[in-house]
């Protein structure tokens, strides 16, 4: 296992939905342990992308493979923590239960403290998820994605509505699960995001742009900010 | 109060009904379904009870009562030895028979009674009412020639009887009605819900199955099911008092496997619906019709011929017809009655099942 050097490898993927084609033969590669940034506007495939990797979408055409096998893959789901854009919890049932459900059905009997301590969400364990406030819910769910101490971390616009203080915080715990070898994909449309990730991937119309770190990226189009090299880039792609 | 923000509310209102066309199929063609299914049944001139004549009698008086009946509209009366009478009112085929003993005519003028014996199945009540309404039309036809003879009909009743109130004989129906009714509601909307928060997303992208989801599905509402079968069984055995002949465990099992039905058929509808409130426009469409149809209040015997076709194909009309075998009539598990409407309900509920569990990736994905 430790033999494969990508998480994640996505080789020309095509998904149609009716007339649209909301990819549009995508290839990217993510390393093991490194935090992977797909950037691009709404509608770009972002969100189609990620849930090919979990399934919930089977595409057209081309191959999905995740950490070393082809996706669809029960076994492989087990050790991949997902975060939905919407922060998908139960109202009803408290942060800790909550995390807890997410851990069983992902086959995990601890790691629920850890998660919440994590979030820093612990001392509202108790504390039903409609009391929370959004910035919770967000970090509620953040843990109910990584309880079950994943290889592979799929992030779908974590910080959308966050504030920008928990925006820091939560990438500072994104960078430390990557040092320990977690293998993070976070999309997003914010580009100083974009900055603190290892590398990214800009889409657009269903295709990779470009790919590399940043100062690859910001050379590739012979601009010095990242912002100025996705408009460039995308001007050149999207014709 | 300013009534250009009113009609702003009422204009939005009409704007969106609009464009959800399910919602105003449902407002305007569901009544005219539902109402178009009541006066078929009530006036599509469904067939009329089966009823045996025996007639025994050595006089004239009980041949004259047996032709009247023959040529009655409230009933079909055909004549018949007494045995067969009584093993056709066993298996269910009539609903009730006359039985017109050898001195019935000289006893008639003797004490001036005219009193046949009435022998009535008696699981459905609509039915015995039609039998000794009939019986009563052919006594009142031959009046005339018999002057001043009173009529006294001595009744029997093979299960129920004249101490059966209402509830007695629907109680037993709605035991069952009432746990698939709100097993349903409660499972269709509690699994739109996970849809629309999300949840069910994140749990499609587990490595949960869809049969773990649905088994878990059912299992959990399965106990609260249970609970609330338990509770609606006792209520109306103990609190209500409604009359029961047979065995509670098998009243308990067809109402487990009804709210089992209920939770699949809850789940699997659900793929239909894209929210909460459209979720409950199925219950006038899923819950009515089964409530007409199933023999609850109409008798299915009586229904016009292809309303009978399709109410032998809604499963709720063997729950409740297993129902009434167990609590009016005593039925066990050796009647091949019973074994049908368990048959069916049991197969009712692997159907929907599979069902749910087969339609489960659809929306998701």
């Amino acid at each position: 296992m430790a033999a494969q050097p990508y998480a994640v490898e996505v080789d020309g993927v095509v998904k149609r939905f009716g007339s649209l084609r909301a990819l549009d033969g995508a290839t990217l590669r993510i390393r093991r342990g490194e935090v992977y940034g797909l950037l691009g506007p709404n509608g770009a495939g972002k969100t189609t992308l990620i849930r090919a990797l979990v399934g919930l979408v089977i595409p057209d055409g081309g191959t999905v493979t995740v950490l070393g096998r082809r996706a669809p893959n029960l076994d492989v789901l087990a050790r991949v923590g997902y975060m939905t854009q919407q922060a998908a919890l139960y109202p009803d049932l408290s942060a800790e239960e909550n995390v807890a459900f997410f851990a069983a059905i992902n086959g995990a009997h601890e790691g629920v403290r850890e998660a919440l301590e994590f979030v820093e969400l612990w001392d509202r364990r108790g504390s039903v998820v409609s009391s929370l406030s959004g910035g919770m819910r967000t970090r509620c769910s953040l843990a109910c994605a990584l309880a079950h101490k994943p290889d592979l971390l799929l992030l779908d616009e974590p910080t959308v509505g966050v504030d920008p203080l928990l925006r820091v915080q939560l990438w500072n715990r994104f960078q430390r699960m990557a040092h320990d070898g977690t293998s993070i994909l976070v999309s997003s449309h914010v580009m100083d995001e974009a900055e603190r990730c290892d590398r990214l991937g800009l889409i657009r119309f269903g295709r990779l742009l470009a790919e590399g770190t940043v100062a690859e990226l910001k050379g590739q189009a012979g601009v010095d900010r990242l912002e100025d090299a996705f408009l460039k880039l995308a001007e050149a792609g999207g014709k | 109060m300013s009534g250009r923000r009113v009609a702003a509310i009422t204009r939005r209102i009409l704007q969106q009904f609009r464009r959800d066309r399910r919602t105003l199929g449902l407002l305007f063609g569901a009544p005219l379904i539902i109402l178009g299914l009541l006066g078929y049944l009530l006036r599509g001139g469904g067939a009329v009870p089966a009823m045996g004549v025996v007639n025994l009698d050595d006089g004239p008086l009980g041949a004259a009562i047996a032709s009247q009946l023959e040529q009655s509209k409230t009933a079909s009366a055909s004549g018949m030895s007494r045995a067969a009478a009584e093993a056709k009112l066993r298996s269910g085929e009539l609903a009730g028979y006359v039985l017109l003993p050898s001195d019935f005519s000289s006893r008639a003028q003797q004490s001036r009674v005219i009193s046949p014996e009435v022998h009535l199945e008696g699981s459905q009540p609509g039915l015995s009412q039609t039998i000794l309404q009939a019986v009563s039309e052919s006594f009142a036809a031959l009046a005339g020639q018999a002057g001043g003879v009173r009529f006294a009909p001595q009744v029997t009743f093979l299960y129920g009887g004249q101490t059966f109130d209402t509830l007695d004989y629907f109680g037993a129906a709605f035991i069952g009605l009432v746990v698939f009714f709100l097993v349903f509601v409660i499972t269709i909307v509690a699994f739109l819900r996970e849809r629309g928060q999300g949840t069910l997303e994140r749990l499609m992208a587990s490595p949960l199955r869809r049969g773990e989801i649905v088994l878990g599905y059912m299992l959990g509402f399965t106990v609260l099911a249970l609970v609330q079968a338990v509770e609606v069984l006792a209520f109306c055995l103990l609190v209500l008092h409604v009359h029961n002949a047979g065995n509670v465990g098998l009243i308990f099992v067809l109402e487990a496997l009804m709210a089992i039905a209920a939770v699949n058929l809850g789940i699997f509808l659900s793929m239909f619906a894209r929210t909460e409130f459209q979720a409950v426009q199925f219950i006038p469409l899923v819950i009515l019709p089964q409530v007409l149809l199933s023999g609850i209040i109409f008798p299915i015997s009586t229904e016009p011929g292809p309303l009978t076709v399709l109410s032998r194909v809604l499963p709720l009309t063997y729950a409740v017809e297993g129902m009434r075998n167990i609590m009016i009539k005593g039925a066990d598990i050796s009647w091949p009655s019973l074994q049908l409407d368990f048959g069916v309900v049991l197969g009712f509920c692997l159907l929907v099942i599979l069902a749910s569990a087969a339609t489960l990736r659809r929306r998701i994905a």
